[in-house]
């Protein structure tokens, strides 16, 4: 029998090992300094204490660079335009080697386990809710041309340094159908209440003919897909694009009172009146896209990214429209939008050839290949001396509120993700809730509270 | 002579030195580092990390959302456990003289050799609550009353995602169960069957205590593979809706990537271990010590 229990406990120490074996052996201990951070510290060190090199010529750098990306459109563009051979053109010694990763989710589970083995790869993408997890192993992008004619780069810059240079600049829009809108007797609202008014009046029109109907498309099941309320709502209800980093400084964000609260009390509000169909947690955001674009719905709610995912589901999108989510109480009161820099590359401290990684990223953002891609893309850009101009549709929401106010989003700092990690506190995830029977809202943010406090006495931050 | 002994140890030697060192490089070296780990608060990236004792596992045992987990992963343990006799009559029923067995055995076995993911993606679409193949099923022959929100409802989701992880992994049982069943020599049988024994008396006194190594892997196999489960709710439902179909092993992985807390997920990895060793030892008493001794006297 203790044979057996032994054997027993080795095979299961293989299956731990396959857990393990993807962690460990980076780290020397609490003391001990990886190559990964000399590297980091010697270039930042260097940075500050050294004149700025003098540009070297095309032919003198080479190498090979990894360059990991998770976006589809990105990769189709790279693909159909060769950028590998334009870049050799200026660039003949060097090479790249563009690596696709499944979606952003798998990217940063990807970027997390090479960060700890100290091989992340020369150039790579950020979000601005990881801007603050890998800043020790970016390098400082400021003397870039293309950082400093970049619009948002310097507003995400992290004591000083640009870490990463936004792609493109994201605008959130909620696209609706028109024809939809007009046959229902349906105004675009402008303030949340008609938001839940005008919801109501679809789901009544269309649903008492079709069971399947969905006024407001969401494809709760994926969690992600209410993000335009459960991640941007907060910073929109009190204008405040530092909201997550303002909240790591209190013991109790999720009071009476707070953005937050009032925030997720309309979006509890929304959720819990049938206007998303009759199963929104049993729908992914692919599911709902397609159901969008063949009019099974009135409303969806995405990034500007989306608008190629609607058009490439139906061939009419003659009426398809967009206007911004209205958050607002009254119209008396602004009409806020959230802004962000969205995609920042990113050249890392991992790189053996950071310079021709910089390089790189200059040439990304030149005139040989930016101004082809962002065209290509329904994004905006984020570049001024590229600017583009919005796809007719993404232009109706920017037409529909000429006052709006622009709230310039922060994905959270060291001190709000710390405090994040603790609780595991997941705004998707509570925002898919928000959809089950019986769910207490009051009561979860009551314990958040709670949670929260502990947690910033935990990890001791003031 | 000399010089063949000499190879013979050296080969020896070599057979059991590099199954070893692999063994200890990537088995046993991580499995401790994994333990060690789960006493600290690194969180996956970071060059340092502390010591924190036994915090992580404090924290484990406070964990609702954890123990929620792990309620689930019950359904998949149970409702795997109460299959396995049907799979072995399967066994039995395929292993016998059956006019197109072979056809039957490659479509119990086909659902094991497609890929997990594509499984789920699959399935998601057959229980969507539009355009789903199963509602429109039972609309088709007027059950439209048994309708219900397959993937979205707490009370259901986790017997869903069982019955799918059934549908996936039965077929191997099967193959395991026949594989063992091809391997009794056929005289006993034979001899039993000139002593009179009947289909059942077969199957009770001879086939099953033949082939209880393999009962004995494929109940193993159900606790690992209930413990680990990972695929399927991750695809199906991202755990959701809230914490009702996440799984211990999912809800690790989060503690580890989404929330990058490695020291805690170690933990959690160590408690995986720890749970099948102890869930075999108790299942193994239980078949072992009463069921079969009572068959036995």
């Amino acid at each position: 029998m203790k044979k057996r229990i032994a054997a027993l406990g080795l095979s299961v120490m293989m299956a731990a090992g396959t857990i393990a074996g993807c962690s460990s052996g980076a780290q020397e201990g609490s003391n001990g300094t990886t190559a990964g951070q000399e590297a980091a510290a010697g270039s930042q060190d260097g940075g500050g204490q050294e004149a700025p090199a003098a540009p070297a010529a095309s032919e003198d750098l080479e190498g090979t660079l990894v360059f990991a990306i998770w976006d589809n459109n990105l990769m189709d563009y790279i693909d159909a335009n060769d950028m590998v051979g334009k870049f050799q053109e200026v660039y003949p010694n060097a090479d790249i080697e563009v690596e696709k990763i499944k979606d952003d989710s798998e990217y940063w589970n990807a970027m997390k386990m090479r960060t700890s083995a100290n091989q992340l790869p020369d150039v790579m993408f950020n979000k601005p809710f990881t801007l603050s997890r890998f800043k020790d192993y970016l390098l400082d992008l400021s003397d870039l041309e293309a950082a400093k004619n970049n619009e948002l780069a310097s507003g995400y810059a992290m004591d000083g340094k640009i870490l990463g240079i936004p792609m493109t600049a994201g605008y959130e829009y909620v696209f609706y159908w028109k024809d939809m809108f007009k046959e229902a007797g349906v105004e675009v609202p402008d303030t949340w209440e008609e938001l839940k008014a005008a919801a109501q009046t679809l789901q009544d029109y269309y649903g008492k003919d079709n069971p399947d109907f969905m006024a407001i498309a969401l494809g709760a099941k994926d969690e992600w897909p209410d993000y335009p309320y459960m991640e941007f709502m907060p910073a929109l209800e009190g204008g405040n694009g530092q909201n997550w980093n303002d909240m790591a400084k209190t013991d109790a964000p999720f009071a009476e009172g707070t953005d937050i609260r009032k925030a997720y009390n309309k979006v509890n509000d929304l959720f819990t009146m049938d206007v998303f169909g009759k199963d929104p947690l049993g729908m992914g955001n692919d599911q709902v896209t397609t159901l969008f674009a063949q009019k099974q719905a009135a409303i969806l709610a995405l990034g500007d990214w989306g608008l190629q995912n609607i058009q490439n589901g139906t061939d009419d999108y003659s009426e398809l429209g967009t206007f911004y989510l209205p958050v607002r109480d009254s119209e008396s009161d602004p009409f806020r939008v959230i802004v962000q820099g969205d995609s920042f590359m990113g050249v890392t401290t991992h790189s053996e050839n950071p310079e021709l990684a910089k390089a790189f990223v200059e040439w990304f953002y030149s005139e040989a290949w930016y101004p082809g891609y962002i065209n290509y893309v329904s994004s905006a850009s984020s570049m001024s001396n590229f600017p583009k101009e919005k796809d007719p549709i993404l232009a109706e929401a920017d037409a529909l509120q000429p006052d709006m106010e622009l709230v310039m989003y922060d994905g959270g700092g060291d001190d709000f993700q710390a405090i994040q990690n603790d609780i595991a506190f997941d705004y998707k995830k509570l925002g898919s809730q928000m959809f089950t029977d019986g769910f207490d809202l009051s009561a979860e943010l009551d314990s958040l509270n709670t949670k929260w406090a502990e947690a910033r006495t935990k990890l001791g931050i003031q | 002579m000399k010089s063949l002994e000499k190879q013979k140890r050296i080969f020896i030697f070599l057979s059991l030195v590099i199954p070893m060192a692999l063994l200890v490089g990537f088995v046993v070296f991580p499995a401790f580092d994994l333990f060690r780990m789960s006493f600290t608060d690194w969180d996956g990236y970071s060059a340092t990390w502390n010591f924190i004792r036994l915090d992580n596992y404090i924290s484990m045992f406070h964990n609702e959302n954890l123990w929620q987990s792990l309620k689930n992963n019950a359904v998949y343990f149970f409702g795997h456990l109460l299959f396995i006799p049907i799979e072995l009559m399967f066994a039995v029923l395929l292993t016998s003289k059956l006019r197109a067995a072979k056809f039957y055995k490659t479509m119990v076995f086909m659902p094991y050799i497609i890929n997990g993911v594509a499984i789920s993606y699959a399935f998601s679409y057959f229980f969507s609550p539009i355009n789903g193949a199963f509602d429109a099923i039972l609309s088709a022959v007027h059950l439209e009353a048994l309708i219900h929100n397959w993937l979205s409802d707490p009370k259901l989701v986790n017997f869903v995602l069982t019955a799918v992880s059934l549908w996936r992994f039965s077929g191997y049982h099967v193959i395991l169960f026949m594989a063992a069943l091809q391997s009794l020599p056929q005289d006993v049988q034979e001899a039993a069957q000139v002593d009179g024994a009947d289909s059942w008396q077969l199957f009770k006194y001879i086939q099953i205590p033949s082939i209880m190594l393999m009962v004995d892997f494929v109940l193993f196999d159900n606790i690992r593979g209930a413990l680990q489960v990972f695929d399927i709710p991750y695809v199906m439902t991202s755990g959701g809706p809230g914490y009702a179909s996440s799984t211990f092993t999912l809800y690790t992985i989060d503690t580890a990537f989404k929330y990058s807390n490695f020291g805690l997920a170690s933990t959690m990895a160590v408690a995986i271990m720890v749970m099948i060793v102890v869930i075999y030892v108790v299942q193994d008493k239980i078949i072992h010590g009463l069921v079969l001794r009572r068959d036995k006297e």
